[in-house]
């Protein structure tokens, strides 16, 4: 059985495999965009609380366990909580600001937490942009150094990062500075709306131009890797991605994954803030197979699935993430403006990138 | 090439990760960060190595489980923990080896 057709079948099946856990909202950094719902209330589970629902997990046959934030490393129990999540064979991933990860800390994490990856945001190519976007003077700096001692200690990294009407003019050099790290860069084209509604990290939503900058760059990097240069690579920030997988759903959102905030929400995605329980009341098993919210949410994967394909040919261009449009037009089954320019200007991209494979070339 | 033989005692390696789903097995090794997917023997194949039973103990525990006739059951386990100890998944745990 291949790959594809596992992940198949847990979204046919709704077998639980993907779990991102934020667990603070705390955070050493103060990005502008930054989509989490500070404002947000309630009891934050506790050290028992993340033990049983670990070992739930494990039981549950869950495979991936995201471990993020706000800045998961300040979580006071992060240590504890990876240790467990190690010790349950858990292939643990780590998305952190990177601020914290050097010294002790960052050799703890690996000998104590082993994660498969740490993913790193990395916000611009120099310290003016990325110390503009964090809103942390030296921040820049100081992450570069702590991604070279990451490598140092052969831990796995990725970074990731979003484009920004403020970072857009130098994302060549932005992927030029992963090469030199020799890590692999992830950009996701589209500023999201805060968890609460709040569309204030729109402001900095990148242009037009940007976007299509972004996506020829791509283009030529990829062919550039089929020349046996680096290799890029985009995807959406979705917890276990859009895998073109043949089932009924759009995506594995509430049906092979969920994300548990700090309170002990549980959403379908942590791109998709829809509740459909809560920890303090109820246990994971219990959430997952009785939860009616869930229900809710994998009926309304297929009717997204009917929805988007009946864009036409290239609808899949859109990327279109359920999340993001209840987010952005308050309706999961909604285009939102963000897709709909993805998609046109993917098309001009791949257009000209036809054009150039009919021109002779010349070695 | 290691050399699997009933008496034999494997273990998953520290890297190996992986969960059942519907029965097989998908596994990740994480320093390769390579994704392998097991059909069910191969599945309770890793259930089973655990560092203390003897392949040859395996066997006896797959026989009740599986049909079929128990020399092709023994031929295939041996080759299954032969495959997933070249495969970088299970090692012999040194100084285990039974009588
Ligand atoms: S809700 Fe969006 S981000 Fe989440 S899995 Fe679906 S498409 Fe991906």
């Amino acid at each position: 059985m291949s790959l594809s057709r596992v992940v198949a079948t847990a979204w046919r099946e709704n077998l639980l495999f993907s779990v991102l856990l934020e667990l603070t909202y705390r955070c050493n950094l103060d990005c502008f965009f930054c989509y989490n719902d500070l404002g947000l209330r309630g009891e934050p589970l506790s050290r028992e609380q993340y033990f049983r629902l670990l070992s739930d997990l494990r039981e549950m046959e869950v495979m991936n366990l995201t471990l993020s934030g706000g800045e998961p490393l300040a979580h006071p129990d992060f240590l504890a909580l990876g240790a467990r999540a190690r010790e349950l064979g858990f292939v643990v991933r780590i998305k952190s600001n990177g601020h914290a990860l050097r010294g002790e800390l960052a050799r703890r994490v690996r000998d104590e937490v082993d994660p498969f990856l740490i993913e790193v945001s990395l916000h611009g190519a120099t310290a003016a942009v990325h110390d503009r976007q964090t809103r942390v003077p030296g921040s820049f700096d100081r992450l570069l150094a702590n991604l070279r001692e990451l490598r140092s200690l052969s831990l796995r990294v990725k970074l990731n990062s979003t484009l920004t009407r403020w970072n857009e003019g130098e994302i060549e050099e932005m992927f030029d500075l992963a090469d030199a790290l020799g890590l692999p860069l992830q950009v996701d084209p589209e500023v999201t709306p805060r968890d609460d509604g709040d569309r204030e990290p729109l402001q900095v939503a990148p242009s037009r131009e940007g976007v299509l900058r972004l996506f020829r760059l791509q283009f030529a990097r990829g062919r550039a890797a089929e020349e046996g240069k680096p290799e890029a690579r985009v995807a959406r920030g979705g917890d276990d991605g859009t895998v073109p997988v043949p089932v009924h759903k759009h995506c594995g959102a509430g049906s092979s994954g969920i994300a548990i905030d700090p309170f002990g929400n549980v959403y379908p995605c942590v791109q998709w803030r829809r509740p459909v329980g809560n920890l303090h009341e109820k246990g994971i098993g219990e959430i997952w197979s009785r939860s009616a919210g869930l229900a809710e949410v994998r009926d309304l994967t297929v009717r997204v699935k009917e929805r988007i394909g009946a864009e036409g040919p290239g609808s899949h261009l859109l990327n279109f993430c359920p999340g993001s449009a209840a987010a952005h037009a308050g309706s999961p089954l909604e285009l939102y403006p963000a897709a709909v320019q993805r998609r046109e200007i993917l098309e001009q991209v791949m257009v000209e990138e036809e054009k150039r494979a009919l021109l002779p070339v010349v070695r | 090439m290691i050399s699997i033989t009933p008496a034999t005692v494997l273990r998953r390696r520290s890297d190996v990760r992986y969960r059942r789903i519907e029965g097989e097995a998908v596994v990740l090794r994480q320093s390769a960060a390579e994704v392998l997917v097991l059909n069910e023997v191969g599945a309770s194949v890793l259930d089973l190595a655990d560092g203390e039973s003897s392949v040859g103990e395996w066997i006896d525990a797959l026989r009740d489980e599986y049909e079929g006739d128990s020399a092709t059951l023994a031929r295939d386990v041996l080759a299954f923990a032969s495959e997933l100890a070249e495969a970088g998944l299970l090692e012999p745990v040194a100084g285990k080896e039974e009588p």
